[in-house]
């Protein structure tokens, strides 16, 4: 437990500098626009596409191709050596260094020499080793590690680099950068010519050729492999490609997605020990293991090693954002960091931060490798709750309330009466029900402090439902609704209005009493075994239900049924063949509107009220859903203002806001709050109840005059009959 | 003959990366050039296409201070570096330098200033249409050693702030001379 009371130490530290936070937050947003522009006329999608049929190849023939490598490069002068492990590389650098007689190796940027300790194994042979890379000098002066895949000094501020490089050089030096970066322009360019040896990474081996292929910016790797007699390259046996055109189409991809340049300033190709006037040059490439070969060998997780280190999973992350890569991180970073901590430095390294990841998806929709960081970050995630367990309030929740529909639905009703006494109307809106202040045993007392959380419904969704006179004659489609937990319980007039929008289009609801939650909080926490049982439970009670189509109005529930059913129940030929077809059914309710039902033009503009809109996670990168509601809510006549970074997290991630990790998710909130606020707008539409949760639970602190809605309220209000002069969306205030 | 919209998008694409691209009539013209922007000692490799143009001795007639003596004892910082190229990238604003001979590797990257002499001839539309020469250039065993360089030295290590010359040059002028050599192997 020691580790968790350091990581939280570690994350309070963090939100105790704003500083690096608000840096990395302008770099976030600078590095949107810029890789934008990188990507114009090309098509991203089909780009990533092929980049991992090229990565599958390779893995999937990588024993030749390495053999290949190795023939090539040998036959071109290069000495090779495959080391299984990080250790031993660095043996093979010492015992080299000491061969040569060398007292300084002149680096260029080497994630895999970081992943080694490769400075600290020089340091204790008595060999100095120069970093040249003005990201990594500077960190390497600092005593750190690298913050940033490519970027390693992203949390330094120039203060901070003119104090060590003033202490180093031996004259001060003002926290001007240019002047900074000439001064260490001067200084490291006597080590390339003072050292014995060059070292550099690869971004490619490549296999056809024999030769290397490195990516940069700076001009040092190609100082290190060119002045030192010796030049060492020092690299993962997954930068292997089959050809120089692969390495060229990753070319395209890499700068564009790391920094948004169409190039970086350097590509340089180096085939074996090229020619110096007294012909004495080496070169030797040492290759590493070091977990790889047990991450190609797990198949959930094996996509990671697609990875071409752009770092652009961490500029994305609104976690990284908000507490940087030292606390996010180990010596990879961000999303692609906690997969390749969890292999190459061990499950229990990456613990903390597997369950700091608050489960956004930013990462997947960026990564130029196609790799699903976040799948495979939820399947950790299930690894470390069954070695560490799930903490336990979790643990009662999911195992002994949730898989027990009666004994969840009475509780949650229980609960609705027991916070009477603390739920109390919201200024202005009495139709809203808010909680100030939990009750102190439900929950730790810090959690209301900055947001209102949102009391449970007097009559849940089901209850209502049973209520409703449908009156749709001829219905065009019979449709089961798969409510969840959020519009059960929390927003029933989410459901409801659904039901309102789709009978006057014509089309007949069916609400199958049987249906549970859809078990995505117990399976992001962790809990397999309950996903499973909840996911019988709910593809049971659709296929008695026998419908057109299947709705949800929360996206995580799209998400839950379309794709973790069919996963939990593949075992399973009947209930796997069940899940498929309920999968294929299921949508959110917009997609429904828009795509099938072609509501947009159908629905009259009756509303003209300003309205911004915001962009859940799980939709948009979830179901690739963004157009559809935008198109509905102009359709019905709402004038949309965009806010800035519409489809940032807004920082619930469910559990994660309440249990896991409040603070992270109380600033990532605060980010979502100013970009409405700067709107002006007065109302904001969304169609996740998780998201109305913590948007609508932060405005309340922030501006209660905001109302947040679901898209099917506005949609529900827009057609209802509406007396003279009173436009729906502004009815309330 | 160079196709006039590849010229016009090199041309472009160097510029918005910092490299200064001057259009010349004749190698004079670009002699004349760098006789003009040159400081200090001017390493120039003595490679098939300077020999061929007799370079060293053009710059050197124009008044250059071209290093005669080893590279590697041309000082940590020399002023200048003039070279030809094998061919460019016109999307991205390349220019590729089989760069295997030593005096190659030491021209273009420990001066300050970076001169390289291509003829619009052996622009390419983008890199996929440079797989073709690279493949070629590696075909065979021999070592190889072959730069992409597009715009000065540049690095964004502190506080993300764009800064020109970090350790190889600062300054990349590209000199475009016709008639000069349209074979992609040649340097
Ligand atoms: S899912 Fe979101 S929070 Fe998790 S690592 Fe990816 S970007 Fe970060
Ligand atoms: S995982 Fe993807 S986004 Fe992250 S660094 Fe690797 S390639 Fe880039």
């Amino acid at each position: 437990m020691a580790a968790t009371a350091d990581f939280k130490k570690s994350v309070e530290d963090a939100l105790g500098k704003p500083k690096l936070s608000e840096a990395l937050h302008l770099f976030g947003d600078a590095y949107l626009i810029a890789r934008e522009n990188a990507f114009r006329g090309l098509d991203f999608d089909q780009l990533r596409t092929e980049l991992a049929a090229i990565k599958d190849d390779v893995r999937e023939r990588r024993k030749e191709l390495l053999a290949q490598f190795i023939a090539n490069a040998e036959a071109a002068g290069s000495k090779v050596f495959v080391a299984k492990d990080t250790r031993e590389a660095n043996e093979y650098v010492v015992h080299l260094a000491k061969q040569k007689n060398a007292g300084l190796i002149a680096k260029s940027k080497s994630m895999v020499s970081e992943e080694a300790h490769l400075n600290k194994a020089l340091e204790a042979a008595g060999i100095r080793a120069a970093e040249t890379d003005l990201g990594e000098w500077i960190v390497q002066l600092a005593g750190q590690r690298p913050s940033h895949l490519v970027m390693p000094a992203i949390h330094m501020f120039k203060e901070e680099v003119a104090e060590l490089f003033s202490k180093e050089i031996g004259e001060p030096l003002e926290a001007d950068i240019r002047t900074l970066v000439d001064a260490a322009r001067k200084q490291l360019r006597k080590d390339y010519f003072d050292a014995d040896i060059g070292l550099t990474g690869a971004n490619f081996l490549v296999a056809d050729t024999g030769g290397i292929g490195l990516v940069t910016n700076e001009g040092n790797a190609r100082l290190c492999a060119t002045l030192p007699k010796v030049h060492v390259v020092f690299a993962g046996i997954h930068k292997l490609v089959r050809s120089m055109e692969d390495a060229i189409k990753i070319t395209r991809l890499l700068p564009r997605n790391a920094t948004g340049q169409l190039l970086t300033s350097y590509v340089t190709w180096i085939r074996g020990a090229v020619p110096t006037p007294g012909n004495d040059k080496e070169q030797h490439i040492v290759l590493i293991d070091g977990g790889r070969e047990a991450l190609y060998e797990s198949p959930v997780c094996r996509d990671a090693l697609r990875c071409i280190q752009c770092g652009a999973c961490a500029n994305v992350c609104p976690v990284y954002q908000t507490v940087g890569g030292h606390v996010f991180g180990s010596i990879y970073i961000s999303a692609i960091g906690i997969i390749l901590t969890a292999f190459y430095e061990g499950l229990d390294r990456a613990k903390e931060i597997t369950r700091a990841c608050i489960g956004c998806r930013s990462c997947t929709a960026v990564c130029p490798a196609n790799i699903d960081l976040e799948e495979i970050i939820l399947h950790l995630r299930q690894q470390v709750t069954k070695e560490y367990g799930m903490g336990l309030v979790k643990n009662i929740t999911f195992k002994a309330v949730m898989r027990n529909r009666a004994l969840f639905h009475n509780m949650v009703k229980a609960a609705s009466k027991l916070q009477k006494p603390v739920t109390q109307q919201k200024e202005g809106q009495p139709a809203t029900r808010v909680i100030r202040h939990l009750p102190m045993h439900f929950m730790d007392k810090d959690l209301t402090q900055w947001r209102d959380l949102p009391a449970v419904a007097p009559r849940s969704f089901r209850d209502l439902f049973a209520g409703i006179d449908q009156k749709v004659d001829n219905p065009r489609y019979r449709v089961g609704f798969f409510v969840g937990c959020g519009a059960d319980f929390v927003y029933p007039e989410a459901g409801i209005s659904l039901v309102k929008v789709l009978n006057h289009l014509g089309v007949e609801v069916v609400f199958p009493n049987s249906q549970n939650c859809c078990g995505i909080p117990a399976l992001y926490a962790g809990d397999t075994e309950t996903g499973v049982e909840l996911a019988k439970q709910n593809v049971k009670a659709f296929y008695e239900a026998d419908v057109d189509y299947v709705l949800c109005v929360c996206p995580t529930c799209t998400m839950g049924v379309k794709r973790d059913f069919v996963e939990r129940l593949v075992d399973d030929p009947v209930w796997s063949q069940r899940a498929i077809s309920l999968s294929e059914k299921t949508m959110d309710a917009v997609a429904f509107l828009e795509n099938v039902l072609k509501a947009s033009d159908l629905l009259k503009a009756t509303s003209a009220a300003r309205i911004t809109y915001h962009d859940s996670c799980h939709l948009k990168r979830g179901n690739d859903v963004w157009k559809e509601p935008r198109a509905l809510l102009r359709a019905t006549g709402y004038q949309l203002e965009e806010m800035k970074n519409s489809d940032r997290c807004c920082g619930f991630g469910g559990t994660y806001s309440f249990l896991s990790h409040p603070q992270i998710s109380r600033q990532i909130a605060g980010d979502k709050v100013e970009s409405i606020k700067v709107t002006g707008v007065k109302t904001v539409a969304m169609d996740c109840p998780g998201c109305m949760i913590m948007v609508g639970g932060s405005m309340g602190k922030a501006d209660p005059t905001v109302r947040c809605a679901h898209t099917m309220e506005l949609l529900a209000e827009a057609i209802v009959e509406k007396p003279q002069g009173q436009t729906p969306g502004e009815k309330q205030f | 003959m160079a196709e006039k919209h590849l010229v016009h998008s090199f041309t472009e694409a160097a510029g918005r990366v910092g490299a200064a691209v001057v259009p010349c009539t004749t190698l004079q013209d670009a002699v004349a050039y760098v006789a003009r922007t040159a400081v200090g000692h001017t390493l120039i490799p003595q490679t098939a296409l300077a020999a061929e143009f007799q370079l060293r001795s053009l710059l050197g007639g124009a008044g250059v201070d071209v290093c005669s003596v080893s590279f590697r004892e041309a000082g940590q910082l020399p002023g200048a570096g003039v070279t030809f190229c094998n061919f460019a990238m016109a999307d991205t604003g390349t220019v590729v330098l089989d760069s295997t001979s030593e005096d190659v590797r030491l021209a273009t990257t420990i001066p300050e200033v970076h001169f390289v002499i291509l003829d619009p001839a052996k622009i390419l539309t983008d890199n996929l249409a440079a797989a073709a020469p690279m493949n070629t250039l590696y075909a065979g065993s021999e070592p190889r050693f072959v730069a992409y360089i597009t715009g000065p030295s540049r690095t964004a290590d502190i506080e993300r702030v764009l800064t020109i010359g970090c350790h190889g040059p600062r300054e990349l002028h590209i000199l475009l001379v016709p008639d000069v050599s349209d074979d992609l192997m040649e340097i």
